[in-house]
């Protein structure tokens, strides 16, 4: 405790540690708000800096950075719908419905508060366990790690919304999706299409801008008006403080869920966060009131994914196994000062991990802070009409996208998606089940092989006590279930008899998906095909069976999320309206190809603003000049690239 | 390409009166694309050369990393020779996972580091450890293990192909697992005794391994081994102490290895994937004004008292090798003997599935 009070007072009477801590937490706030960024992006601008810097201070600016990426990324999930990142879709799907209702201010208080309280919990629960976590990391074998996969394949159950059937399949799309690329136990590439861009998989960060970020966008576009369709509610941020207190236990679960994501490998950040999400739901008796915008959707995830920054530097200073990219270009510029993480650092570096842990503790409370300060301003943003802010969001998710492998493929694979994540939207197919489907197949498929190859007696690891009380939590809730069903059989449900319509083709389009990748995997080596060809398999049994219930008229109706009281004609009048939308991202990709980002992007938002905003020629060529500039100076300062076109400009 | 550099060499001198205030690199922005996403080896690797290159590099260019991951880096390999700008300002990084599948011809790869040019190279060694349990103590307990060897691996296309060559050579019959996400994960297995035998490159070796063979939880065996100039195996310059991978089989077999298949193949691919594992490559084309200012830098880094300080553990105790000096040397490595490559295609299609 001593070095930890004695690293303190060095933190905070040290102006220069001081001053890097915030100029890296600036940085972080900063690369956070912008969709699909995070802290990658935020470690990758500060390295040069920090390897000017003495070490203390430029582990305090790395970790200043790191700290609040996951709190500023809340903005955009909230206002826009466009998750800041993959672990923020949880509180894109409970934050944003509440920003159409008109209480982003209230979404986003309850949001920073839980960051802070969960931030602050990680850094407390880090310096508790230092001394414990190398025993307890490594009493998780990999049979424990594969039922960890699979507890978190589960909590996806929670989040299967009004037909089942639909979130399953939804899960089993995800986990097909997450097969794309190599397989973990045997040497081959699946589902490449001959693409060498595709032999690494599709990015996470690809799916949550593009199935979830772009297709909000593409909806709201169609849908005209503001985001906010009443504004009658206030500020409101007062009542999110409120929410928070009153779901303080919930702040403490969310962190301690988030915190062991991180310090374990194998689950990772994003699945942590859903993972506290699907928690809260299953711990909730009105779950029905989840993903219409439910203030404790948005509590615990929140909470979770800043207490997982803090996780994720136990395996990476003690270990030397870094869970995530940023962690591991920290660990990087740690080595360049001869700083080996391992063993020993406890002991020869325990000042230095102190100040980690502290500078995690300050940047959360200065990141909270700033953007709480900010929250009643921003939350203003729901009011303008969205087409005026629409151009700047697609402009930065576009950039984001081509940051992942500077491929073309990743403009395409972002619009693709796109449309992906629309159709499912408004056919209602949940997408919650299928972003956990994502993260996970690979873990999941990893610890399996791994599990059974290991030990290669079923008795050596299914009776091992870690492994049967992992098993015991997988299992409980569903036998809950079933016990409930079984009471309630017999009585009749309300079903409303529909007409088959143009929602079946979505089904009918995801059908042919699994029995295209059951035909296909069939052909895979053995240890390649098991898990394609068994999630097909299933996926055609679940995808069949909703198909019959349409075409007989039993499924309840297809409804938009955000509208569930829309009439099936409204809906198909929006549909139309999102088609040329949809269109004008496709044909601003293929420009991208000709005439490069940059002039690509002029001509989107020109015709966006003079057709669709109809702002004066004026009004929009100043608009479209702002934004191109905008444009090339975020780019200077973050150092991204932007794509050149085949016309070399 | 010795006489082009000596011309290029000439040339500097005699632009050097005229253009003395103004090097070719003043103004410029250099950008190493590394080929693997951040935080990686090479992406470490890179990220430190580009603070040396910024202070050495005549005109002190700014030096950017630019990371295109993707394709086991065979898409950033390709998009460089396809693309790269020939004026000196674009630079690639490569590793063992960009060379093998070069070196085993697969249809993927449309680059030939043949054609570039060379800036620098740095080799990286691999430690083999086995678990106390298995009763190994040196090479020749490896014969007699008193449990079955478990081998914990990534892929076996990729690093770990040398791993399973190395056993091959041997005569060591071990269970091999792949799967694992990398070489962390895969030592956390076997800490939590799930494998028994082990490597990891020299740094995650010192840093991690090292504790362990204090605390009796580890014992080091031998070492991959360090391919010199004369193309003869030798032991790693960084652990002086452990017999090679060359000692070890003439413990185990009374005799050297010399001539023989599977050792031929074995020491191609240690040459080729650890001793010249960080090379920085030019595209062909590029001014030789350029490279020799960069080749130039490395001179003076190697003498830079910080970058041997900073460089302990980044660098491993191995030396960086000028390109010029180091070209032939690389590019022997990488080509292997059509018998060699036959040898290896057969190994991983009889015993690890691999359709190649």
């Amino acid at each position: 405790m001593a070095e930890a009070l004695s690293a303190a007072v060095e933190l905070f009477s040290s102006p220069t540690r001081l001053g890097m801590l915030l100029l890296g937490s600036g940085v972080g706030l900063l690369v956070g708000i912008l969709p699909g960024m995070g802290g990658i992006v935020a470690v990758a601008v500060l390295l040069p800096f920090m390897l000017k810097l003495d070490p203390f201070s430029a582990l305090a600016m790395a970790t200043g950075a790191l700290a609040v990426v996951h709190t500023s990324d809340t903005i955009t999930s909230v206002l826009i719908g466009a998750p800041g990142s993959a672990a923020a879709v949880p509180t894109m799907m409970e934050g944003h419905p509440m920003a159409r209702r008109g209480e982003a201010a209230r979404a986003l208080a309850a949001a920073y508060l839980s960051s802070l309280v969960g931030g602050l919990i990680g850094a407390i629960g880090l310096t508790l366990s230092i001394p414990l976590a190398r025993p307890v990391v490594l009493s998780f074998g990999s049979p424990e790690l594969f039922l960890l996969t699979v507890l978190g394949v589960s909590f996806a159950g929670n989040l299967l919304g009004k037909e089942p059937l639909k979130g399953l399949a939804a899960g089993l799309v995800g986990l097909l999706l997450g097969t794309v690329g190599p397989a973990p136990a045997a040497a081959e590439v699946r589902f490449a299409f001959g693409q060498v861009y595709l032999t690494d998989g599709i990015d996470l960060a690809l799916v949550a801008l593009g199935i979830f970020g772009l297709a909000e966008v593409t909806s709201l576009m169609a849908r005209g008006g503001a985001v906010a369709q009443r504004t009658d509610l206030g500020t409101g941020w007062w009542e999110g403080v409120r929410d928070v207190w009153r779901h303080r236990w919930l702040v403490l679960r969310g962190a301690l869920i988030g915190m062991w994501a991180g310090v374990l490998p194998a689950i990772g950040a994003t699945a942590g966060t859903l993972m506290a999400y699907g928690h809260t739901v299953a711990a909730s008796r009105d779950r029905e009131r989840f993903g219409k915008g439910d203030v404790r959707g948005i509590i615990a995830p929140e909470a979770a994914n800043n207490a997982v920054e803090a996780g994720d530097l136990v395996p990476t200073l003690l270990f030397g196994v870094p869970g995530g990219a940023p962690s591991a270009m920290l660990m990087g510029a740690l080595l360049a000062y001869g700083i080996l993480p391992g063993p020993r650092i406890v002991t020869d570096h325990l000042d230095l991990i102190y100040t980690v842990v502290w500078s995690f503790a300050l940047a959360n409370l200065v990141g909270a802070a700033v953007m709480f300060a900010a929250s009643p301003a921003l939350a203003r943003l729901t009011y303008v009409p969205f087409y005026r802010i629409a151009p700047p969001i697609v402009l930065a998710m576009v950039l984001a996208a081509y940051q992942e492998t500077q491929h073309f493929g990743d403009l395409v694979s972002l619009v693709a998606l796109g449309v992906v994540g629309y159709l499912l939207k408004v056919t209602g197919w949940p997408r919650g089940p299928l972003l956990i489907g994502f993260v996970l197949s690979n873990p999941l498929e990893r610890y399996y092989f791994l599990t059974v190859n290991l030990y290669p007696q079923p008795q050596d690891w299914l009776l091992r006590p870690g492994v049967v009380v992992l098993t015991l939590l997988v299992v409980a809730p569903f036998a809950w279930r079933a016990v409930r069903w079984w009471r309630v059989r017999g009585q009749p449900r309300q079903e409303e008899r529909t007409r088959v319509g143009a929602r079946a083709v979505t089904t009918v389009a995801i059908l042919a998906v699994f029995l295209y990748a059951w035909w296909t995997a069939r052909g895979f080596l053995p240890d390649a095909a098991l898990m394609p060809v068994s999630v097909a398999a299933a996926g055609v049994v679940f995808t069949a069976a909703q198909l019959a219930r349409e075409l007989a008229g039993r499924a309840s109706l297809a409804v938009d999320e955000d509208e569930p009281d829309s009439s099936p004609q409204e809906l198909g009048k929006r549909v139309r309206q999102a088609v040329p939308y949809l269109a004008s991202l496709a044909a601003y990709v293929a420009v991208t190809w000709f005439v490069g980002l940059v002039w690509a992007s002029a001509l989107w938002a020109l015709w966006f603003l003079r057709r669709v905003a109809r702002l004066s020629w004026t009004a929009s060529v100043v608009y479209t000049l702002a934004l191109v500039l905008g444009l090339l100076a975020l780019a200077g300062v973050l150092g991204l690239h932007l794509p050149r076109g085949r016309l070399g400009l | 390409m010795r006489t082009l550099s000596w011309l290029g060499l000439v040339v500097a001198l005699i632009a050097l009166p005229a253009g003395a205030q103004q090097p070719y690199y003043a103004g410029k922005t250099v950008e190493i694309i590394v080929p693997f996403a951040a935080g990686g080896g090479s992406d470490i690797d890179a990220r430190f050369f580009a603070q040396f290159f910024e202070r050495h590099v005549p005109g002190n260019p700014r030096v950017l990393v630019r990371n295109m991951p993707g394709g086991g880096s065979i898409l950033g390999a390709n998009f460089f020779a396809e693309n790269a700008r020939t004026d000196g300002t674009q630079l690639l990084a490569t590793s063992a996972s960009t060379i093998i599948p070069y070196i085993l011809g697969l249809p993927q790869v449309r680059y030939d580091p043949a054609r570039w040019e060379l800036i620098k190279v740095n080799g990286v060694g691999g430690i083999v450890y086995v678990s106390p349990r298995t009763g190994v103590r040196k090479p020749e307990d490896l014969a007699r293990p008193s449990e079955r060897l478990v081998y914990g691996g990534i892929s076996a296309t990729g690093l770990d192909l040398v791993t399973l060559l190395l056993f091959e050579a041997l005569g060591l019959d071990v269970r091999v697992v792949m799967g694992f996400e990398g070489r962390g994960p895969a030592r956390l297995a076997f800490e939590r005794g799930e494998t028994n035998i082990d490597y990891q490159t020299t740094p995650a070796y010192l840093s991690q391994v090292v504790p362990l063979v204090q605390q009796g939880k580890a014992v080091p065996i031998l070492s991959m081994g360090f391919v010199n100039e004369k193309g003869v195996m030798v032991r790693d310059p960084s652990a002086p102490d452990l017999p090679s991978a060359y000692e070890a089989y003439q413990a185990l077999f009374k005799r050297k290895p010399d001539g023989l298949m599977r050792w031929k193949a074995y020491q191609s691919m240690v040459a080729a994937a650890f001793t010249f594992q960080k090379a920085l490559w030019a595209p062909a084309g590029t001014p030789p004004e350029a490279l020799q200012a960069l080749r130039t830098a490395v001179d003076r880094m190697r003498q830079d008292p910080q970058f041997r300080e900073q460089g302990k553990q980044v660098l491993e105790g191995y030396e960086v090798l000028r390109g010029d000096l180091a070209k032939s040397a690389v590019l022997r490595a990488t080509r292997i003997t059509l018998d060699v490559k036959k040898f290896i295609t057969d190994l991983l299609r009889s015993k690890y599935q691999v359709r190649l």
